[in-house]
């Protein structure tokens, strides 16, 4: 039994005859990862997720879960869930209507559990979805998903336009509540800091392609910060760091792991925080 | 699909719109109450027949058959104005329900769940041509039942009492023939019921322009370079079809009838109760076939459409 959920090979997508949305990308996801596909807006996130949940067509191979999702998309579904962000819960549907649809769609959702997820919120069954509040409307949703016992979950910027208190939660839930290591979670958002401390695995798209493909647990293997004063910073500078940054006089530099050894001495290492490393891989793959 | 599924579908339509199954409703409830009020207003009841009606009459209640079908032709009336209000909602139900889900983007809830695109628009259509008709004979039947309570109070012991006698076995066969009428209104409307669909699902924007618009400057533009009229004869005809086939109950005469050709004719309006000769055009074939590519057709837009 494979442990790859998704395997991408060469996956191209264009809009019209100009916009590459997707030029040629190769990733693999593995059962038991929680995947953050980041990039700026219009890196092609979005557009790599509909790709694998079988919503557009694409160029390429692509298999999710063993299947062609162009072809099998509705014995995919089974074992899929997605959230693609928090607006798309329809104003008419009553809370109750919701657990009740699910429940007659879904052989492998648990109605029980999804009701006491919701019993610890303020989401009461009568309420109409136009009357609940954003931060509320994902609550419903997160429970409707959580409820259902599915092998890969994708959420395509799931928190958008909720505030703080209710970014947490979602992400506290998801964790504590949902992902068991038998499940596989693929997250997009463009909001980095919110998701580095939960992720397995980075990947960083932008312009339509891969420029990070790494597991977190590898990072310090494949990237290194050094800290250094202003004196020193020529001399690192030299060194060709992928991406540079001036805190309170001090300068931080980001290397590819091999490239850091000659000026290694030169100030303090440490492993680049996702965020850093973010920015760095992208200002680099924006020149 | 599962049946549960299915039903499950067919649910999700009666709880987005709703006004599929209150509005007939209401109809139904204006129709009782029409006839409760025109009932009441007349007070007790005071018939002044003249020399034909009185011979009419006289003639009825003896002819117990010609009782039967009389009874069969004005209860099956109370049917067509539920049916004229169903068909407007329809109509505006079927350009909404693959519209709406891409406007307000909760198509990608619905496909984030196992039910495939056939399913989906296989439900929608169901909906419009089987389940909402199975709900219009039901409410005619009892809207039937409850004027025939009330005119039957109303007219016994009066000259015309024999409209107040039930008769059961033409009510039966009546009903029967009522629903099978419906069921090939559904045959008929199928290829206008998958137009709308296509529409809806196609439409960026406008789905009533879309649906109207196109039909219409066909018309138009027919007229001005050809000088024929083809296309609206086509349109025409599948618009007001199943209305001609259940027509000559609308049309008795009742003035400067002799007895024996009102009996005559309230017979000939009976026997044309039923839509069956619609079964005998080609046309209604046509018309499914055209129907079953434009459903296929909208589950394959709604399948790979990637707009929302």
């Amino acid at each position: 039994m494979t442990t790859e959920l998704i395997r991408a090979k060469s996956l191209r997508k264009t809009y019209g005859r100009d916009t590459v949305a997707l030029d040629g990308v190769d990733f693999t996801v593995g059962r038991g990862r929680i995947v953050g596909l980041m990039g700026p807006n219009g890196a092609g996130k979005t557009t790599a997720l509909k790709a694998i949940l079988g919503l557009t067509p694409f160029d390429g191979e692509l298999t999710v879960l063993g299947r062609d999702p162009r072809r099998e998309r509705d014995a995919l579904m089974q074992d899929v869930c997605f959230i693609a962000d928090v607006a798309v819960l329809p104003k008419w549907l009553r809370v109750s209507q919701a657990l009740d649809y699910v429940a007659g769609v879904h052989p492998r959702f648990d109605r029980k559990r999804a009701e006491s997820v919701l019993d610890k919120t303020e989401v009461r069954p009568r309420s109409k979805v136009a009357e609940l509040s954003k931060g509320m409307i994902t609550q419903l949703h997160l429970a409707l998903i959580m409820a259902i016992d599915a092998k890969l979950l994708v959420l395509d910027e799931p928190t958008l336009g909720l505030d703080l208190l209710y970014r947490r939660s979602f992400y506290e839930a998801l964790l504590n509540d949902y992902f068991d290591h038998e499940r596989t979670i693929l997250v997009t958002t463009h909001q980095v800091e919110e998701v580095e401390h939960l992720l397995t695995d980075l990947l960083f798209i932008n312009h339509g392609r891969i420029v990070l493909d790494a597991a977190v647990e590898n990072l310090s293997n494949l990237y290194a910060q050094l800290v250094t004063t202003a004196e020193n910073a020529v001399a690192v500078r030299a060194a060709r760091p992928i991406y540079e940054r001036e805190v309170f006089g001090r300068h931080a530099f980001i290397f590819e792991r091999g490239a850091i050894d000659a000026v290694a001495a030169l100030g303090e290492l440490r492993t680049p925080s996702i965020a850093d490393l973010f920015v760095a891989t992208m200002s680099r793959s924006a020149s | 699909m599962t049946p549960t599924t299915f039903i499950t579908l067919l649910k999700r339509e009666s709880w987005e719109h709703r006004s599929l199954f209150w509005v007939p409703l209401v109809t139904a409830t204006l129709i009782v109450l029409t006839a409760i009020i025109s009932t009441n207003v007349a007070g007790s009841i005071n018939v002044e027949l003249d020399g034909d009606d009185v011979n009419f009459f006289a003639t009825l209640s003896q002819d117990g058959r010609a009782q039967a079908e009389l009874f069969g032709v004005w209860m099956s009336s109370l049917i067509i104005p539920i049916i004229a209000v169903t068909l407007v909602v329809l109509f505006f139900y079927l350009l909404d329900s693959l519209y709406a889900e891409r406007k307000d983007r909760s198509i990608l809830f619905w496909k984030s769940l196992p039910v495939s695109d056939g399913a989906t628009v296989l439900s929608k259509a169901a909906m419009a041509l089987v389940a909402v008709p199975l709900w219009v004979w039901l409410l005619s039947l009892v809207t039937g039942l409850l004027v025939f309570a009330i005119v039957a109070v109303k007219v016994s012991g009066s000259p015309i009492a024999p409209l107040g006698n039930f008769h059961f076995g033409t009510w039966i066969v009546l009903q029967l023939t009522l629903l099978q009428n419906l069921f090939i209104a559904s045959l008929w409307y199928a290829p206008i019921a998958a137009y709308l669909l296509l529409v809806s699902v196609w439409a960026k924007r406008a789905p009533f322009l879309w649906a109207v618009l196109p039909p219409a400057l066909l018309i138009f533009f027919e007229k001005i370079a050809f000088d024929s009229s083809y296309v609206a004869k086509v349109v025409g005809r599948r618009l007001s079809g199943y209305f001609e086939a259940i027509g000559p109950s609308m049309r008795i005469d009742t003035d400067e009838a002799g007895t024996a050709t009102l009996i005559d004719s309230i017979r000939q309006a009976y026997e044309g109760l039923s839509a069956a000769s619609l079964l005998a055009e080609p046309a209604i074939y046509l018309g499914l076939a055209v129907a079953a590519i434009m459903v296929f057709v909208s589950i394959r837009l709604r399948r790979w459409r990637d707009d929302a």
